[in-house]
């Protein structure tokens, strides 16, 4: 890629910081361009996000940590095409989301994108076999093989003799590693995951980053996943720090000193 | 890599599979079985009335052909708000789901056609039980009134057409009722859906 970085040229002078960091991104999966989402409530309005601009290259595991309200969803909303920006792009593998119609857009969350979600949006009625069905059902896998491949992930995220369970059958740590699962079926390039532990216990949490870490590396999917929690920074390669709407800093794990408490440069 | 990026992927395209609408359909009925049970109901009631009023034995005065219109029209409005209070039911308690769906790709011709199809399945048997028990409570009702010679009494001319039209009208009407819901269903942001009740 030899235009990216100059594509995205920074308008502040505090964008240059941030793609200094940057190594050059041969394949970039995902890119936001001066990405705005104002939410106009009345007589005020909101910047759910103001100026985004970040390159996320194919594989890596990013953390975006930020306070309640900092606009992390909702620039997970505008990365997965849920929510369109008010002002700027979002590039997936260099296709510009804006661009898609209903169906291509479809097509990109079944077969491009996996979203894990805070409270786990298992579907209630259907067993967790069915629920990772469902995405490649929607992507034209004939039942069979959907059904085998189903097992098969079920079984490597740890839940091979849970399938037929429903998700009142399952606690919260299970529930969210059918979703899991449920995100990978499709073999994604990008997973999106939402404050994914924070309804978890802190020991249950770090076994589902932990696995998406692992899938990470096995299937080279890259990564978005939000927290608060600084104990689940240690498995990321960058970490984004957002507020604001604004990503404040972008550091690569290694320059980072993880504290419990707070997020400090090394020295 | 040369010049820009080589892309493994080129943008695709879904298609609708029946297969998965079926069984999206057939699931929702039977997870909710006892609400399905009672729009059929509904459904079966508004058919047999239908059904009754067209195999009655019909007085000629004009004044009592108003009032039969009238009975019928408000068995059909009867019957299409029925049906369309509870699919409007069964869609908004699945906000949550459908938001989640479509999120995992499912288009909206999916979720479109799933609500109508089950809709549907309610109207087929709805219909069908409707046309049968109105026809009975004709003869039942024309026995007490009118004895053994009930079945000249009865309007039984085309007979067949009758039920074949009732039915035909039950079905219809309960798609219709059922478009509504379907559509809001359909169109609904994933975003907003997913923030819906918990
Ligand atoms: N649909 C919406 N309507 C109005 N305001 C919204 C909406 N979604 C988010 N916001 C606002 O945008 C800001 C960012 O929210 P969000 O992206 O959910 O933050 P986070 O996920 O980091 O907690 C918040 O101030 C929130 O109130
Ligand atoms: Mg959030």
């Amino acid at each position: 890629m030899t235009t990216a970085e100059s594509d995205s040229a920074p308008r502040q002078s505090e964008h240059v910081q941030w793609f200094a960091n940057l190594d050059q991104q041969v394949d970039c999966t995902v890119m936001t361009k001066g990405v705005c989402k104002d939410y106009v409530m009345g007589e005020i309005t909101i910047h759910a996000l103001d100026d985004v601009s970040v390159s996320i290259g194919s594989g890596e595991y990013i953390s975006i940590m930020g306070p309640s309200g900092s606009g992390k969803t909702t620039l997970f909303n505008c990365i997965g095409g849920l929510t369109k920006p008010t002002a700027g792009s979002v590039f997936i593998d260099e296709i510009d989301v804006a661009q898609l119609d209903a169906n291509e857009l479809a097509w990109l969350r079944c077969r491009k994108i996996g979203y894990i979600f805070q409270s786990y949006n298992i579907i209630k009625v259907m067993t967790a076999v069915e629920n990772v069905l469902l995405p490649m059902l929607f992507a034209g896998v004939p039942r069979d093989d959907a059904q085998d491949r189903a097992v098969e992930i079920l079984e490597r995220v740890g839940l091979g003799d849970r399938i037929l369970h429903t998700p009142k059958e399952l606690s919260g740590g299970q529930q969210q590693r059918v979703a899991i699962a449920r995100a990978f079926a499709n073999t994604p390039a990008i997973i999106l995951a939402d404050e994914p532990t924070a309804n978890l216990d802190v020991n249950t949490g770090e076994q589902i980053i932990h696995l998406m870490k692992e899938m990470n590396r096995e299937m080279g999917v890259t990564v978005i996943c939000s927290t608060h929690d600084h104990k689940m920074l240690d498995v990321s390669d960058r970490i984004v720090w957002m507020e604001d709407g604004q990503i404040k800093q972008i550091r690569r794990r290694e320059d980072v000193d993880i504290k419990v408490d707070r997020l400090a440069e090394k020295e | 890599m040369g010049e820009g990026q080589i892309r493994q992927w080129e943008i695709g395209h879904l298609k609708l599979r029946f297969e998965v609408v079926w069984s999206m359909a057939i699931s929702s009925l039977r997870v909710r079985l006892f609400r399905s049970f009672l729009t059929c109901l509904t459904i079966t009631v508004a058919t047999a009335f239908m059904m009754y009023l067209l195999t009655m034995p019909r007085a000629a005065e004009a004044s009592e052909q108003q009032s039969w219109y009238l009975m019928l029209t408000l068995a059909l409005i009867v019957a299409a708000a029925g049906v369309l209070n509870a699919m409007l039911m069964s869609v908004s308690q699945r906000y949550r789901e459908i938001g989640t769906i479509k999120c995992l790709g499912a288009l909206d011709t999916m979720v479109l056609y799933s609500v109508l199809l089950e809709a549907a399945m309610l109207g087929l048997i709805g219909a069908i039980a409707g046309a049968i028990a109105g026809g009975i409570i004709s003869v039942l009702l024309g026995l007490a009134s009118h004895g053994g010679n009930v079945f000249q009494e009865l309007e039984l001319g085309g007979l067949g057409y009758k039920v074949m039209f009732v039915f035909f009208v039950g079905m219809i009407l309960t798609t219709l009722g059922a478009s509504i819901p379907a559509w809001v269903a359909a169109k609904m942001p994933p975003v907003e859906a997913m923030r819906g009740e918990k």
